[in-house]
């Protein structure tokens, strides 16, 4: 497994204390799980996720991944309303572990409310929370 | 010596900072509630659970627990999969009784009896610094130094994990993970009967054949002596000191959450119903 200081953490998204990270791309955000959080979960062999139109508070629940016999949830950085969904997990779930910012993204937001955005962690943030 | 668990390969980006975390286990005295609950319906388990979960979560319980119990006979299904795995008609099973309950841990469908023995370890893996990779190897070395106690050897096997002794399954885990918190567990065959394993694949593998601690030694095993086996290997390994808990206290403390549960949810009836 990676050393903190092996873990890939891109400057230019936020992260929340549950390991999601969150892209703006435009007016919507994009969502996955960070290079940690697959890191610790090892090889993912699930992604459920929610259905196209659906909404979430921020920090609800959204869907789960599954690995070694493990089934983990994963929350909302923000609320809002689900825009698109990642459908090559369905069959490539693997994307999560090898490309966890690109081909491993889980789902597209419309946030309910921008500001709940300016509550996410920047990559220093995050950090501090992994380093306990 | 260092304990065994963190020893073995384990996540780097905490080996990094073990010493960090070995002082914050001294600092925070790790001890884990166990609590032997008996035979008890696999529903009314389940709901225990989900109540300890939210006790962790809300911090109205500040230390994890170790449940150890048996089923009546039941079938379970992973979250994501297990039902194509039933290669008897469902009707077969609901002339015995038998119930097929679909829940939110992983791996597939799996079968739980009378003298199987059942532990679930309700534990926030942030808080005890422990990967969902080392938690999961971490029980499976439990069951292979509790079989081990009883001069059986086991082993992992690379098709599915559990323990396995050759191409028979003895063990096997299935955790789901809520907000940090770990829970469900691991399942090992002691004196269980097998027969209802021939009704399913087990873990979704076709061929594969499971085994009991009492069909390998050929006779039936002190259940007693096999749980506190199991406790002291989940003590060693994990490093937490074990504190027995009886099943009244046991009962008490939920009983205590549950009722401050149906208070709240009758203040909040009543604010409702003021602000009507």
């Amino acid at each position: 497994m990676k050393e903190i200081s092996e873990l890939n953490l891109p400057e230019d998204i936020r992260y929340t204390k549950t390991h999601e990270w969150a892209k703006k791309i435009g007016k919507t955000i994009k969502v996955g799980l960070t290079d940690y959080a697959q890191n610790q979960l090892g090889d993912i062999v699930f992604v459920e996720l929610p259905k196209i139109g659906e909404s979430f508070s921020k920090g609800d629940e959204f869907g789960n991944v599954e690995s070694v016999k493990a089934v983990s949830e994963i929350y909302m950085p923000v609320g809002g309303e689900v825009v698109a969904v990642n459908q090559e997990l369905e069959s490539t779930p693997e994307l999560v572990n090898q490309n966890p910012y690109s081909e491993g993204w889980l789902i597209e937001l419309k946030p309910t409310h921008p500001a709940e955005w300016d509550a996410l962690l920047d990559k220093a943030a995050y950090l501090v929370e992994l380093k306990g | 010596m260092k304990p065994p668990l963190l020893e073995s390969p384990v996540c780097a980006v905490k080996k990094a900072a073990l010493s960090d975390i070995e002082n914050r286990m001294i600092q925070t005295n790790k001890k884990i509630l166990c609590c032997d609950l008996g035979q008890i319906e696999y529903k009314v388990a389940l709901r225990l659970q989900h109540d300890i979960v939210l006790c962790i979560i809300d911090g109205s319980i500040d230390h994890p627990l170790l449940l150890f119990l048996e089923h009546p006979p039941v079938f379970t299904l992973g979250k994501n999969k297990g039902r194509e795995n039933l290669i008897v008609p469902e009707s077969f099973l609901k002339e015995k009784n038998i119930q097929i309950i679909p829940i939110e841990r992983g791996g597939n469908i799996t079968y739980h009896g009378p003298g199987q023995l059942v532990v679930y370890p309700i534990i926030n893996l942030h808080q005890t610094a422990l990967s969902v990779m080392e938690f999961v190897d971490g029980l499976e070395k439990v069951m292979i130094r509790t079989a081990g106690d009883f001069g059986i050897r086991t082993e992992r096997n690379k098709k599915n994990h559990g323990v396995w002794i050759g191409p028979n399954k003895l063990g096997s885990i299935g955790i789901a993970i809520r907000r940090g918190v770990s829970f469900h567990g691991l399942a090992m065959n002691i004196n269980n009967s097998l027969a209802p394993f021939s009704w399913i694949h087990p873990c979704g593998l076709e061929g594969v054949s499971m085994t009991s601690l009492k069909k390998e030694i050929g006779n039936e095993l002190n259940m007693k002596q096999v749980k506190d086996s199991m406790k002291r290997h989940f003590s060693v390994l994990f490093e937490f000191t074990l504190e027995e808990i009886d099943r009244t206290v046991f009962n008490q403390m939920i009983l205590n959450k549950q009722k401050n549960e149906s208070r709240l949810q009758r203040e909040n009836h009543n604010k409702k119903t003021i602000m009507a």
